[in-house]
């Protein structure tokens, strides 16, 4: 049995949306068969008024366990860092926020928005908003980098705009069945077990990418999304091609340009013009960016010479 | 008039081809002869070829058991290049075979076993009308959940070896994939799926618990009459209407069991050898004659071709003996059997030179055994079952379906034990040699035993569930396993005659049946009519 | 409403299992929304002996329409050519399959079994088998290379061992449906729409293939299978990484090399000894076969250049 307590800051729901899709496991087989005890959620919670600040006291007297701390949207420290722009409970919330902290075993970041600020922190950041633990790239935001929850992890970022539903139902699953220990975060905290693999992973374009077939919107035939439109799925690490999103897509394969939305970036160049389903050319036909895990210089080359290779004529075909 | 002749040809809802002679009296069965109708040759195919051949060829054998075909095709070759296997190597065999297992009980229940109770032949039966509702072909409300269901548990095969039927993932050595944190949770996920979308809502009634709870018959009509939920779930159902169906009236059989087991125990088959296998395995081997149990020792097994289609060997001959079956073309007359002659291709598998069912009701027998270890299941039930009621179709669809609940929670524990940190795979040394693999298929003990020799396949022999419980006599006369539970079913409706069906669905055996009948005087197979 | 009928030759059955695992959409819904009456199947038909043979001879006589008949397994010629070791309803299964593909609108072959002989074809062909409108890659077969049905196409091939099971019913559902003007067939009878695709299409090891990165079994990292166990993802036509299996999974997502079973040449090299998990190496370092679509001389050129240039990037894997 394992308390879960969720709260929303400048959020969308739509984290909570995507967790409503969850499959393996569903959020009902959570509670029911996995022993998540949902002491409240904004959206399917029961209580109100007073009896959620009842229940969030008791989580902080320790009257109530509190293992998990699920944290949806952007901490809002606005204006001027009073935190007045996101009333909760009598209380701004990003106050509620650093009193759960302390008193939670375990504190998950879910989306971009609680990961590192997400698009609420795009400049001029109107409403102050920061990420638990992250501020875009830099690590820190709103609790600190030193941040270490009761269970001896620091925030464990669940990111992604939305994240993929059964990433966060897998991580409440492992802590459910004793697997904490094998939950390995990277260098922002994501859980490696989703976030290793790139976008690209599984992507029915990769073929393209190596032979730099390009490809576009409207069209059949798996051309790459990279070269013309901007997809990132090279450097974003995230399941989304293994893990298939609504049980049956992802957005790669719906000939859709990754966003790159589970890296602390996006939105990436902070959607200056030119950057909007447009591959950045700095350098005539070359990208901008290499793929994670290769020098800008090799990538260049060794395009140029695929540049070379007619492309197989197969890698067009096409059929309805 | 009270002879007579019977043509049932295909019987169905059994897979592969199967015909059954029957010699009929007042409308009772007294004699059978079963006659695989189909040759596909695969040990011809093996022979000359790869070592691990095998591990692509033999799933492909069987679509049904592929996992278990794959579980011994593997473990023979481990056996032969003297392999070390990882534990997590070992668990992750095992859930493949229990996944596919725990597919194959609703999946054979419903689709394949059940519709015959919607049969107008128990039309006058007071439960007749809600059988109709729920199990009829298509229709019927649980028809429906429980083939949905029965996809879940091979999402979790597909997991760790990409899709079922048919896939190659155990190899010697280990298991070509190295599963992650996020396999792991989505398997325990699917599991629920399917205790929700079927096991605890549609088909106990109750949790898994609570069932598991049921040491004997007595038991097991006290938790019938417990609540309106027991009473009412798919297995009460069953309960009431299998015996007001007399369901527990026929099919009785040899009454001799065999089970190689499966399972083995990630950390007690490590290093394979024919002898480590069996103390190995959790699900535990054996024989069991009706009053004491034996050893499954592979050595006892023999196989006759005295009524089977091959020739240029003698009879009685194990496995490793055995040459690449030839096929008898010459002399036999193939669709005009001669029953005193050849008339199957299936051989005639002896285990110390009895006749024995394997299936879901010998593994259960061998798991009341009371001498079993405490890596090993250990379930009373069907020690008194059998005492009570003896073999029938009844106890046979019980005990397939009583595994449901043990396999569930098997799986479980096993995908918890995996470590993530260790190895899963230990590229082996290729060499010559000599191997024995064996499992327990949905349906019943499956063994693969190889011969590599010059670095290619000299001889490969399979001996399937199906092989033993569809045989044909042997040199003595003995009957196979069908054939000896047809004998005393009534017939009512020969146009129709859904009691034969079920005496071989009961033993889930892996052929289309054909029936022929015959004058029990003469023997000779009358012209065929319809009735 | 279409009237199918199914029966099975030299089968293993993994077909009609596979066809039971079918979502999307699936076997129930098949029957219950799609209007497909299933007339006979051998797993799953409720017909007993005499029973299935008025059906089929119904069939025959036209009393009741086959609109799609459904063939699983190989055709089984043995021995001498008599068909007698695959006797069905009192015949030779052969004698009923040429009767009922005369009177059907659609024969459709499922599985390699059916469509080019399969495993069971492998020499010595101890049965005879074949397949219904090609053997191994040859046009021919059973049926003949000039066989049309009465709708006027040749039998329609879901070839893969086992088919994968959306692939047999989105079929279904567009013969039933009237759709089949849009059931484009490549060469090998194939529907074009799931078997344009190569196997490698959205395998999670592609960018491996592409930097020469290579896996094995038991390993993490999505390294790629194709250079040392064999892997025919870039050869092999089959939406296998699209249409996930299971719902969840494919063969080379579990680190699994395809074996090219969609391919008429399955199981490839006959089986022979060392073509099993292992890439042929006939040039040193370099595999026996290039991809599709590469001349083998332009795809050794390029491993050749990448293997001096690539950096060893792994990215480790994780649990």
């Amino acid at each position: 049995m394992a308390n879960v307590l969720w709260l929303q800051g400048g959020a969308c729901s739509g984290n909570t949306m995507s967790f409503l899709n969850a499959e393996e496991p569903t959020v009902v087989e959570l509670i029911v068969d996995f022993g998540i005890n949902i002491l409240w959620h904004p959206t399917v919670g029961l209580e109100l008024g007073t009896q959620v600040s009842d229940l969030l006291n008791d989580c902080l007297s320790g009257k109530t366990q509190l293992d998990i701390f699920v944290f949806e949207g952007t901490v809002i420290e606005g204006p001027n860092g009073t935190g007045k722009m996101n009333y909760f409970a009598d209380r701004p919330m990003k106050d509620w926020v650093k009193d759960l902290a302390e008193a939670a075993q375990f504190v998950v970041a879910l989306g971009d928005c609680a990961t590192w600020g997400g698009i609420p922190a795009v400049p001029p950041n109107p409403s102050e908003s920061t990420g638990m633990q992250f501020h875009k790239r830099q690590k820190g935001g709103f609790l600190g980098a030193d941040f270490i929850s009761k269970g001896g992890l620091p925030v464990i970022n669940i990111p992604g705009c939305p994240a993929h539903p059964d990433w966060v139902t897998q991580i409440l699953v492992a802590i459910s069945t004793g697997r904490i220990g094998d939950v390995v975060v990277d260098e922002f905290h994501r859980p490696k077990t989703f976030f290793t693999d790139f976008v690209q992973t599984g992507c029915t374009n990769a073929r393209n990418f190596a032979e730099k077939v390009e490809g576009g919107f409207g069209k059949r035939g798996h051309g790459c999304l990279f070269y013309e439109v901007g997809c990132r799925g090279p450097m974003t690490r995230a399941s989304c091609n293994r893990i298939l999103w609504n049980r049956v897509s992802s957005k790669t394969r719906a000939n859709h340009p990754c966003l790159g939305c589970t890296e602390p970036g996006f939105p990436h160049h902070d959607l200056k013009k030119g950057s909007v389903f447009k591959t950045m050319k700095y350098l005539g036909f070359l990208p901008q960016e290499a793929p994670a895990g290769e020098s800008k210089l090799l990538y260049w080359f060794k395009a140029g010479v695929g540049k070379f290779s007619p492309t197989p004529s197969e890698l067009r075909e096409h059929s309805k | 008039m009270a002879l007579k002749e019977l043509n049932i040809s295909p019987v169905g809802r059994v897979e592969g081809d199967l015909d059954v002679k029957v010699y009929m009296e007042n409308g009772v069965v007294t004699r059978a002869h079963t006659q695989a109708a189909m040759f596909r040759g695969f040990e011809q195919i093996l022979a000359g070829k790869d070592p691990q051949a095998g591990l692509i060829v033999t799933p492909r054998a069987c679509g049904i058991c592929g996992g278990s075909h794959l579980y011994c095709a593997s473990s023979a070759l481990d056996v032969a290049w003297q392999t070390t296997l990882p534990p997590n190597a070992l668990l992750l065999r095992s859930i493949g075979q229990a996944s596919e297992t725990l597919q194959s009980i609703p999946r054979w229940f419903y689709a394949i076993f059940a519709t015959d109770m919607a049969n107008k032949k128990f039309a006058n039966k007071p439960l007749y009308q809600e059988v109709v509702k729920r199990f009829a072909a298509y229709v019927g409300t649980s028809f429906q959940k429980g083939v949905t269901a029965s996809g879940r548990p091979v999402e979790i095969y597909a997991l760790f070896g990409g899709q079922w039927p048919h896939s190659s993932y155990m190899v010697p050595g280990g298991v070509m994939c190295a599963p992650t944190l996020k396999d792991i949770t989505r398997a325990h996920a699917i599991l629920n799926h399917f205790r929700n979308d079927w096991l605890e809502t549609v088909w106990l009634g109750c949790s898994i618990e609570r069932y598991m709870e049921i040491q004997s018959w007595d038991d097991m009509m006290e938790w019938l009459e417990e609540n309106e939920s027991h009473r009412n779930s798919d297995l009460g159902l069953f309960l009431r209407a299998g015996i007001e169906f007399g369901l527990d009236k026929f099919g009785q059989g040899v009454g001799k069991f065999l089970a190689w087991g499966t399972y083995l125990h990630k950390d007690m088959y490590n290093k394979p050898t024919i002898e480590g296998r069996n103390p190995a395995t959790i699900s535990p081997s054996g024989f069991f004659d009706g009053k004491k149990y034996y050893d499954a020792d592979q050595k006892m097994v023999a196989e006759h071709i005295k009524h089977s289609w091959f020739t240029d060997q003698e009879d009685g001959l194990h496995p490793f003996d055995q040459p690449i079956p030839t096929p008898a073309l010459g002399a036999t007359n193939l669709e005009h059997s001669d029953f005193n002659g050849k008339y199957s291709w299936a051989k005639a598998p002896r285990f110390m030179g009895f006749s024995a069912e394997t299936g879901p009701l010998a593994r259960v027998i061998m798991a009341a055994n009371p001498a079993n270890k405490e890596h090993q299941f250990r379930d009373p039930l069907f020690g008194d079952i059998m005492a009570k009621m003896g073999p029938s179709v009844f106890t046979r669809v019980l005990a397939r379906m009583h595994e449901a609940t043990r396999i569930y929670q098997k799986i479980d524990e096993w995908l918890r034990q995996i470590d993530l940190d260790g190895e899963f795979y230990i590229k082996p040394t290729e060499r010559d040699g000599i191997g024995w693999g064996a499992t327990e298929a949905a349906r019943g003990a499956l063994a693969h035993w190889i011969e590599i020799k010059n670095g290619v396949i000299e001889n490969y022999q399979i001996i399937a569930p199906t092989t033993f419980n569809v045989g044909p006599n042997d040199k003595d006369g003995q009957p196979g396993p069908i054939e000896s539970a047809l004998e005393g079913t009534e017939i009512e409706d020969p146009h129709d005659p859904v009691e034969v069906g079920m005496v071989a669905r009961s033993f889930d055996s892996c052929l289309v049946c054909t029936v022929h009948a015959h004058d029990n005087k003469t023997g000779k197979e009358l012209a065929k009519f319809k009735l | 409403m279409a009237n199918l009928l199914w029966l099975k030759g030299g089968a293993c059955s993994g077909n009609t299992m596979s066809f039971l695992n079918a979502e999307e959409p699936s076997v129930i819904e098949l029957v219950m929304d799609f209007g497909i009456r299933i007339l006979y199947h051998p797993s799953i038909g409720l017909e007993i002996g005499e029973q299935v043979k008025e059906v089929l001879n119904d069939a025959l006589n036209g009393i009741t329409p086959v609109d799609i008949f459904v063939f699983e397994g190989s055709v089984i010629q043995g021995p001498n050519g008599s068909g007698k070791m695959n006797l069905y309803a009192g015949r030779p299964m052969k004698d009923w399959v040429k009767e009922i593909a005369e009177v059907a609108q659609y024969v459709v072959a499922v599985g390699d079994c059916a469509a080019w002989g399969g495993i069971v074809a492998v020499p010595p062909n101890p049965t005879e088998s074949t397949g219904i409108q090609f053997h191994r890659r040859q046009k021919g077969g059973f049926l003949g290379a000039g066989f049309n049905s009465r709708s006027g196409l040749p039998v329609i091939n879901i070839p893969g061992c086992p088919a994968h099971p959306d692939w047999m019913t989105q079929v279904l559902v567009a013969l039933a449906t009237g759709r089949m003007k849009e059931l484009l067939l490549d060469d090998f009878h194939r529907p074009r729409t799931f078997f344009t695709d190569f196997v490698q299409t959205g395998c999670t090891n592609a960018r491996s293939f592409a930097e020469k990165v290579s896996g094995g079994f038991g390993k993490r990292g999505n390294g790629c299978l194709f250079y040392e166990v064999g892997c025919r993802g870039p050869m092999t036509r089959a939406s296998c990484n699209r249409i996930l299996w299971n719902r969840v999974s494919s063969k080379t997502r579990a680190n699994h090399p395809c074996l090219g079973c969609t391919e008429p040449a399955f199981p490839h090299h006959d089986l022979k000894k060392g073509s099993i998990f292992k890439t042929m190496k006939y040039l040193g370092v370099l595999p026996k076969e290039a991809p599709e679509g590469e001349s083998k001389l332009l795809y050794y050129f390029k491993t050749g250049v990448q293997k001096a240039l690539t950096p060893s990037r792994k990215d480790g894997g994780s649990k």
